[in-house]
């Protein structure tokens, strides 16, 4: 039955109950396999390692060590990376509630600051409970509006350290708690944050229904089978980790290794020494990476990577340059130009939308093929400036995609216009401070805000008109920058912009803030802006600005209608940063 | 060989100002300041590496440990190893 299952003869999962009898079934077909290893710092020699069915007793176990009685409990995880996440995502959705994990801080931020920050996000999100380090649980108990529960990890005293032990100073005493508009979705199994980080946060309700025809189409596309292994340094707040390098892998009986983001940022071999060591055969990563392990490559123990079937580009543009370095970089050890995939995804279609075609080369177009005609450039946010773009793969079965010019028409090939995405896997809803919002779609068709063009049936994207900034494959919201900054003293309130800074190098995008400084302005006062802005911003963001100007008054650009232009600003602020002379 | 301290100093002095973009006093937090991001760290690394042509293993280090001046001196003195 499992076999049938896995080439599809079975129908499709639509509740929950299916998705968690069939995912135990699949599971326990090979017992004593081991499924999941997860590295541990600083003893990166030996992974934690939990067989299939040690993974399902370990994580219902967990989940029901909280006693959490309410059915369909919408429980938020803010752990750093260890086992005990991993069960716990697991766990909570076997156990019927609802987890949604939030991302774990760097450990450079200001712990007060942050706190705050914290109490303030928690109290916008309807929860029912949130799990948390001990320590963090102690400090915020009492300033929200549902329990806070302390989990003690094996490797928690150094993330503890982070926060002294101490309440939150802010207590935001009979602030209104958030509406539960009930549970965010009959059929929600667990919620995806797709951004947001200053109270305005909101996450995907991802259903079984959507999960498994997502896990099912891609596991297709990929042929993946349990025979296969997964590596991955991706955290699981982020929609590449837990969906692709996660669930995929659970539902389809193969397994995983993985390291912390942290671990590996400072240490990229990791990443190639586990491959090599586990022979993993796929490998999610956002396209810095490929830059970033291209530099470091020379140094690097000669590990053989020629197990890897697939190397997926992935969450942020695809980049020739970054693409070629690797595959030559890594050449001598096994990585094959063909090994080299990419994949075009986002939150609200639970992961994948589109995926190149395993063992072959990724397809390219020359700039100069592509119809610039009425593309309204002025209108990107951000827009590819490679000579060469590179496919994003065609669209996954039963998904369909269209690019719609700015008439509203429907663009031919080789010329761009808006992504619009049409799939079963596609959201119906965020969950956030109003509970839960049904989204408004098309004829069943998600607007994306992202700029590309289909040739040949594959999807190419080189732009966006939404003004998000990706750096390292994190989405940032330049409103929740914008927001954090304007509160900072002596910043003019509502002159703040953030934008993104091209970082050619590593292939991905830098954080830029340009502040006008309240009354006379001076240099001194500046720098101490720039310097107050700078940790505000690592600390409530989580995500260091590259670049701060703290300028005079009406420096920032307005357009002709009076209302702060992001775009005339950001290029105001290149000409002036990096113009020669 | 290994650079003298003297050496290491001026060069971490001059990579962190160029990684910032502006000169860097003694003292002057780097990473938990928010004067550069995590990807600047590594850029750091790298141009550490080529100016004292030395090798920093990556191994146990964290961001923190180039927070200024003073600790960057310390952590290339502890890891790094010449270019043979």
């Amino acid at each position: 039955m499992v076999q049938a299952e896995l080439r599809g003869d079975m129908p499709g999962v639509t509740t929950n109950a299916e998705f968690c009898e069939r995912l135990r079934r699949r599971l326990l077909a090979q017992p004593e396999k081991t499924l999941l290893r997860v590295t541990v710092a600083p003893d990166f020699e030996r992974p934690i390692e939990f067989t299939a069915k040690a993974l399902l007793d370990r994580a219902e176990e967990l989940a029901s060590s909280f006693g959490i009685t309410k059915e369909r409990s919408v429980v938020l995880v803010l752990l750093p990376h260890s086992p005990e996440l991993f069960l716990l995502q697991l766990g909570l959705v076997l156990k019927g509630h609802i987890p949604a994990i939030l991302a774990w801080p760097t450990s450079r931020v200001d712990p007060e600051k942050y706190k705050c920050n914290l109490v303030h996000q928690l109290n916008h999100l309807p929860a029912d409970l949130l799990i948390t380090l001990p320590r963090l649980a102690e400090n915020l108990a009492g300033s929200l509006p549902y329990p806070a529960c302390g989990m003690s990890l094996a490797n928690g005293a150094s993330f503890e350290k982070i926060f002294p032990a101490a309440p939150v100073s802010e207590r935001l005493g009979n602030r209104k708690s958030p509406k539960r508009n009930g549970c965010p979705n009959p059929d929600a199994l667990f919620l995806q944050f797709s951004g947001g980080t200053t109270g305005a946060q909101k996450a995907v309700v991802v259903t079984a229904g959507m999960l498994a025809h997502q896990l099912k189409q891609l596991g297709e596309v990929l042929q993946l089978s349990d025979a296969d292994v997964v590596v991955s340094w991706l955290p699981l707040y982020h929609d590449m980790g837990l969906i692709a390098c996660y669930w995929l892998p659970l539902w389809h009986g193969a397994a995983s290794v993985q390291i912390a983001a942290n671990d590996w940022v400072i240490n990229p071999e990791l990443l190639l020494k586990y491959a090599a060591r586990y022979k993993a055969t796929f490998c999610w990563l956002p396209n810095f990476s490929f830059s970033y392990l291209s530099q470091r490559g020379e140094q690097m123990q000669k590990h053989s990577l020629g197990s890897v079937r697939a190397w997926i580009n992935c969450s942020e543009p695809v980049r020739c340059k970054s693409v070629a370095e690797f595959a030559t970089t890594f050449a001598g050890r096994g990585v094959k130009k063909e090994s080299l995939q990419a994949s075009y995804a986002m939150a609200e279609t639970v992961f994948a939308i589109t995926q190149s075609e395993p063992g072959r080369e990724l397809a390219s177009v020359p700039r100069s093929c592509v119809s610039h005609e009425n593309r309204a450039c002025g209108e990107l946010a951000f827009d590819l400036i490679d000579d060469v773009y590179v496919s994003s793969g065609k669209p996954l079965p039963d998904t369909e995609i269209k690019i719609i010019a700015v008439d509203g028409s429907k663009c031919p090939d080789f010329a761009p216009g808006e992504i619009h995405v049409r799939t079963p896997s596609l959201f119906s809803g965020y969950w956030g401070a109003e509970g839960f919002q049904t989204h408004s779609l098309n004829g069943g068709w998600h607007a994306t805000g992202d700029f590309g063009f289909i040739a040949e049936g594959e999807l190419f994207v080189i732009g966006r008109f939404k003004d998000i900034v990706i750096v390292g494959g994190n989405n940032i919201f330049p409103e929740d920058v914008e927001a954090v900054v304007n509160s900072v003293a002596g910043i003019h309130a509502g002159r703040v912009v953030a934008f993104g800074v091209e970082d050619q190098e590593f292939g991905t995008q830098g954080l830029a803030v340009v502040a006008e400084m309240k009354g006379e302005f001076n240099e001194d006062a500046a720098l101490q802006l720039e310097t107050t802005i700078r940790k505000l911003v690592l600390t409530v963001i989580g995500t260091a600005a590259r670049y701060v100007s703290v300028v005079p008054q009406r420096w920032i650009v307005k357009s002709t209608a009076g209302k702060i232009s992001r775009r005339e600003t950001r290029e105001r602020f290149l000409r002036d940063r990096f113009s020669p002379g | 060989m290994m650079p003298e301290s003297s050496t290491i100093r001026t060069a971490a002095r001059e990579a962190a100002s160029q990684i910032a973009g502006r000169p860097i006093k003694e003292g002057q937090r780097l990473v938990t300041s928010g004067l550069i991001d995590s990807l600047s760290v590594l850029k750091l690394i790298g141009l550490l590496e080529r100016k004292l042509r030395i090798t920093i293993p990556p191994e146990t280090l964290q961001p923190e440990d180039f927070d200024d001046v003073d600790l960057i001196v310390e952590t290339v003195e502890r890891v790094a190893k010449p270019h043979a």
